[in-house]
């Protein structure tokens, strides 16, 4: 699980390494991944969105 | 060592450079509302953070290219991957971007709440005029270009004196300190209403509504231009915004609100031919001489001649009622919100009686108006 969450974090960061993406893609099954991705991209706007509206005040 | 000195040095040369060009008049201006000076200021800090980091990146990379040549013996290094500098790449244009996003969106939510404005101007665009309604005030008015074709075509000299295709023959006029706000829209095409010092560039689109506002802190007379190319006359509809102090507007408004109330009352009456000539010739002027040309020569196929037409001089009816109501498909826009029964009887009648078409007849503005109310 954390592992899952790690590697979603890496790729959102654009940055991973060889080792570990290696491991991901010979043990992971696909699905957790499309799930944190998704989760993690709606936690990304609403950080986006606190951003913007701490910065308006 | 010595060489990324010089390097750094040279950094040093172009900030100072860029520095004396932005002073002489290369920069976009502070203007004179407070967002405008809010754009300014992020402007030049997103700026010379750009600097910066072209001064940074362009150093390092000149610096390394001449200290580790090959012909100094250099061996290129041979290595797939370093996670630890990928992060550092990565995570410092992060923090930069941030660091530019915060600022930049405090001043974007504020150029979007146009709410609470004292004073609501709509912005009509149109081929290629500007048109201005201040809402619920009864006083409207169009916008044309102030320069003598003549000028334009070169067979009378430049006016130095003049703003050369920046002046028009009725400015915006706008209160200081009150919040004006902008509804924006277009009679035909796109077109863009751009006044720097305001800190506005505004696309006018057909069938939509665009909202800006300002509120202007100095009188004084601002100019701008259509920044959307919207067609042959594109360059000839410039925008000229006079703001005076609150009472000097609210005295204007009023001398207009009468001037419109009594050109009203004027549809009534029966109007001279020499008086519907006079106002005639003036709208001509201002209204349908880019197209059809001083002398009512047109420029075909695009813009047909008026003097001498056949169809024109034969039916006085179809003249009117395409005034009126512009010509579908082609260049001729609908008058029928620009002008004003008066000024479309004149046009009319003068058009009819200019450059030797000597039908005789006048178009009466009552005759128009109930055309209009068809």
């Amino acid at each position: 699980m954390w592992g899952v969450i790690k590697s979603v974090l890496a790729a959102f960061f654009g940055v991973q390494k060889e080792g570990q993406r290696r491991q991901d893609f010979e043990q992971g099954r696909p699905v957790p991944f499309l799930v944190a991705g998704v989760l993690m991209a709606l936690v990304l706007v609403g950080l986006v969105a606190l951003v913007a509206v701490l910065a308006s005040r | 060592m010595r060489t990324l000195l010089v390097l750094l040095a040279g950094g040093g040369l172009l900030a100072g450079s860029l520095q004396t060009a932005l002073a002489n008049g290369w920069n976009m201006p502070v203007g004179v509302t407070e967002l405008s000076g809010e754009i300014y200021s992020l402007h030049m800090i997103i700026f010379w953070i750009c600097v910066a980091i072209g001064v940074v990146v362009f150093g390092v990379m000149f610096y390394s290219l001449f200290r580790f040549r090959r012909s100094k013996g250099a061996k290129a290094a041979n290595f797939h991957e370093n996670t630890l500098v990928e992060v550092i790449w990565t995570a410092i244009p992060l923090l930069i971007l941030v660091g530019m996003a915060v600022p930049a969106t405090a001043t974007l939510k504020k150029m979007y709440d146009a709410s609470d404005a004292d004073l609501d101007v709509m912005i009509i665009g149109q081929q290629w005029r500007w048109r201005y309604d201040y809402l619920g005030e009864g006083v409207a008015m169009t916008s044309n270009l102030a320069t003598p074709r003549t000028q334009i075509r070169g067979d009378e000299p430049i006016d130095a004196s003049a703003n050369y295709l920046l002046e028009v023959d009725e400015p915006l006029v706008l209160p200081v300190g009150q919040k004006v706000r902008f509804l924006f829209t277009s009679d035909d095409v796109i077109h863009s209403w751009w006044v720097p010092e305001l800190a506005i560039k505004q696309d006018t689109v057909p069938g939509f509504i665009n909202e800006n506002w300002v509120r202007i802190d100095e009188p004084g007379i601002y100019r701008g231009q259509c920044a959307e190319l919207c067609g042959v006359d594109h360059a000839f509809m410039p925008i000229v915004v006079r703001a005076v102090e609150e009472e000097e507007f609210e005295a204007w408004l009023a001398s207009r609100r009468e001037a419109a109330e009594e050109e009203a009352m004027g549809i009534d009456r029966e109007w001279q031919m020499s008086e519907l000539m006079e106002r005639g010739e003036q709208v001509y002027g201002s209204v349908c001489v880019s197209c059809h040309q001083q002398e009512g020569t047109g420029n075909p196929p695009a813009f047909p001649a008026l003097a001498g037409n056949e169809q024109l001089l034969s039916d006085a009816d179809w003249h009117t009622s395409t005034v009126i109501n512009g010509v579908s498909g082609a260049a001729m826009p609908a008058f029928r919100n620009t002008l004003n029964p008066v000024e479309i009887a004149a046009v009319v009648t003068y058009t009819r009686n200019a450059w030797g078409n000597d039908t005789g007849d006048s178009v009466q503005p009552s005759e128009v108006a109930e055309r209009l109310s068809d």
